[in-house]
């Protein structure tokens, strides 16, 4: 956690800001200036309903019905979108997330069939595929 | 990517030349792009609002008079974030962009609405829109907001990207809509199409890879996130002030339709009864003016003084959901919602319907989930809505005490009216579980809320929303009403008595079809300690409840704005207390109504449901009511 910037703070989710939040590593690579490979915000969690309020993690997969899948890929849910838990409603269920800059209430009985990993901090920076002309910018801004 | 988010792709019809001039244009976007309030400003108030052939999916048509030009006609597709054809919505979509929906003529060209602060996201239906290859203008709406909080795109980048003309707008402003009649312009002038080269989509997963490319090579940086909204989300949805806030809400809805809506109903209903008063005497005293003043005057009165009530309503709602309130409402309620099996989104229509159904089935239209649409639809009616109070009010006053409890606090008249409005809510909640835990059971759409920022309303779209509204209330009930009283007063003069010379006269009441079927039903009803004349009048009542009431009216010589107390009176001497109580129980439960049947009718595009609706709360009438008749019999002898 220490190794992230201030405002990389997990708790925010930053799509907002950059409005590009997906790391297309199609080729298994990354792109990330690495920081650090410490799990930062989320450690041990599997199931988005185990995410605590606060927690940022990114998406690994939906084990849900096709058609409520593709429902939830086109509302932000994709594989590698940083979701974070905002606030439980004033009953405890359901639960609102920000991903990809808007905020989606799910049902806990949703959540769970929706698989997170833990974000590292090379999750939380902005990330992009095909980068060669981006990165020399991307590492100047950095600095 | 795992073998589960595999989706089969969408396969889009070859782009074909347009021939001929432009004539149909459609409008496309997805929900919350702020695409009605596009529709509006296009077309101005020139609208048709109908169903599409054979599904429960709205259509919207009207002339593009909005920017001059009045030979087109512009198509409002339903919002939708995919052409993935899982949704009713979507596949009516894509049979209305193919040219394959019956009834609809086939779009010449197409506007799709974006929203630029979330346009990552919603590029994700630009792509399939685009691959249909009709001629397509992209607008970029919410411009505005966008670069108010530090958001930018590059539009003629992004026109490069698509392959399409791409505009930025503002459609609560109506900055930037000079784009398309330019675009429309360009369209009647030319031909062929722009060839598109757009990469081909497979899944959702690569649909967003492919926006999110896109929004990244024309420079699109999404706007910050509003820190206001989620300070406001920190006090309405707070575990304490959020759920005591929405119940000031829910208090401030009665308030209004009852403490402001019911004056304005009365004075309404009084301007009404004045207009027919004044035409009286210029119509021919007889038959025609009795049908024209008694029959099918007094049947529309008797729906239109609901429309002052009624638009207050939507009033209320329109603001509630214009600032963005009412999905945190239903994120509130979605806990106590779900142990009846329907979910948050069903609670606005519940709350509605204490003062109609009619407008409260037409808000069911914001649940997604059809079964949970049409399981609230069902259970509506039982809400104890405005048109039972004159009947409840009419027999409390004759038939329960005055008596004053715990200091003059509590009324035992007004204990009776609560357990009116407890026994209607229960029977919902009850005939919810019932539908949910069978036939209505639905496995697959969860709850999936999308909570939007928090915006201030425009009068302008409340007023078209207003509009609206009070136009598809009066077109799709007037006349179903219209007909229904022509018929009633139909068979309450037939057969007409010969009265000596040429001279011809209404029968008696009892002697008229309508008294007939009233004696002929008696012996169906006696056992709920009803006579034949409240036979008549549940009868005449299954037009509206209440005209229960100017129905008793007429029976018992009495008139019921003036000499209420005589009516009382005739009525204390007519019914046992058994049967008044029961009649009360029987109005709570059953489906007295035909605007509502008319509108059930309309949103589940069948009679199937009204008819099993009727049928059920009739049932549940019945039976509670006889089990009230004789409990009472029982007790007070």
């Amino acid at each position: 956690m220490s190794m992230v910037p201030k405002h990389l703070n997990p708790g925010v989710c930053e799509s907002d800001h950059y409005g590009r939040i997906l790391k297309y590593d199609h080729n298994g690579r990354s792109f990330g200036l690495h920081l650090s490979k410490r799990p930062v915000g989320v450690r041990q969690v599997s199931m988005l309903s185990e995410l605590k309020i606060g927690q940022t993690a990114v998406l690994v997969a939906l084990e849900l019905p096709e058609s409520v899948q593709n429902h939830l890929m086109h509302m932000g849910f994709v594989p590698d979108a940083l979701v974070t838990a905002l606030r439980r409603a004033p009953a405890g269920d359901p639960t609102v997330f920000a991903i990809d800059g808007m905020e989606i209430a799910l049902r806990h009985e949703t959540a769970e069939a929706i698989r997170i990993r833990p974000a590292t901090p090379d999750d939380l920076i902005p990330h992009f595929e095909s980068v060669q002309d981006e990165v020399p910018e991307l590492i100047e801004v950095m600095r | 990517m795992n073998a589960c988010c595999e989706t089969p792709a969408f396969v889009p019809p070859a782009p074909r030349p347009s021939s001929g001039p432009l004539k149909t244009v459609a409008l496309i976007g997805p929900p919350n792009s702020g695409k009605s309030t596009l529709f509006n400003r296009l077309t101005g108030l020139r609208q048709k609002v109908a169903n599409y052939p054979g599904v429960t999916v709205e259509q919207r048509m009207g002339v593009m008079a909005g920017v001059g030009r009045d030979d087109l006609t512009l198509i409002d597709l339903p919002g939708i974030y995919s052409l993935t054809p899982y949704s009713e919505d979507a596949r009516v979509s894509i049979d209305v962009l193919k040219g394959k929906m019956p009834g609809t003529p086939k779009p010449d060209a197409v506007i799709l609405v974006l929203d630029s602060l979330h346009l990552t996201r919603q590029l994700m239906l630009a792509a399939p829109v685009l691959e249909v290859g009709l001629p397509t203008l992209v607008l970029l709406n919410m411009t505005d907001l966008m670069e108010q909080r530090g958001g930018h795109i590059d539009s003629l980048k992004l026109a490069r990207e698509l392959g399409a003309p791409v505009a930025q707008i503002s459609a609560t402003h109506g900055t930037g809509i000079d784009a398309v009649p330019l675009f429309l312009h360009q369209q009647t002038n030319r031909n062929a199409p722009t060839p598109l080269a757009l990469p081909v989509m497979g899944n959702a997963a690569s649909t967003h890879s492919w926006a999110a490319q896109v929004s990244r090579k024309t420079g699109y940086q999404a706007p910050l996130s509003v820190e206001g909204t989620r300070k406001i989300d920190n006090i309405l949805l707070h575990p304490i002030w959020g759920p005591l806030l929405f119940l000031v809400v829910v208090v401030g809805v009665f308030e209004v339709v009852f403490s402001i809506g019911q004056p304005l109903s009365d004075g309404f209903g009084d301007i009404l009864a004045r207009m027919g008063e004044f035409v009286r005497p210029l119509l021919p005293a007889g038959w025609l003016q009795s049908l024209v003043l008694d029959g099918a005057w007094k049947g529309i009165s008797s729906v239109l003084v609901f429309l002052p009530q009624i638009l207050l309503l939507f009033l209320f709602i329109g603001v509630l959901e214009d600032t963005g309130y009412l999905a945190r409402a239903a994120l509130i309620a979605d806990r106590v919602m779900r142990t009846t099996g329907l979910n948050g989104k069903a609670f606005i229509p519940l709350l509605s319907a204490y003062a109609c159904a009619v407008p409260a089935i037409m808000a069911t239209r914001t649940i997604e989930n059809k079964r949970d649409r049409m399981a609230t639809i069902l259970v509506t009616p039982f809400m104890t809505c405005s048109a039972r109070l004159p009947v409840y009010m009419l027999l409390i006053a004759a038939f329960i005490p005055n008596i004053m409890y715990l200091h003059g606090f509590l009324g035992l008249r007004t204990i009776v009216m609560l357990g009116l409005y407890l026994a209607g809510f229960i029977g919902a909640m009850t005939t919810a579980w019932l539908l949910k835990s069978s036939i209505l059971k639905s496995s697959e759409t969860p709850f999936i809320l999308e909570l939007p920022q928090y915006r201030m309303p425009t009068l302008r779209s409340l007023g078209m929303r207003l509009m609206d509204r009070a136009n598809v209330f009066l077109r799709q009930a007037g006349t179903v009403i219209l007909s229904v009283t022509l018929a009633l007063w139909v068979l309450a003069h037939l057969p007409v008595v010969h009265v000596g010379g040429n001279a011809y006269a209404a029968p008696e009441l009892a002697d008229s079809v309508i008294g007939r079927l009233g004696h002929f039903i008696e012996p169906a009803i006696a056992p709920l300690g009803f006579n034949w004349k409240i036979g008549i009048g549940l009868l005449s009542s299954v037009l509206a409840r209440e005209v229960m009431v100017s129905t008793m009216g007429t029976l018992y010589g009495a008139d019921p704005a003036t000499q209420a107390m005589h009516l009382q009176t005739a009525l204390h001497h007519d019914m046992t207390l058994g049967g008044a109580l029961a009649l009360m129980i029987f109005f709570a439960f059953a489906m007295q109504c035909t605007s509502t049947m008319a509108v059930v009718r309309r949103e589940t595009n069948s009679w199937k449901w009204p008819a099993i609706q009727f049928l059920y709360m009739l049932f549940l009438a019945w039976g509670a009511a006889f089990v009230v008749n004789h409990a009472v019999m029982a007790i007070f002898g």
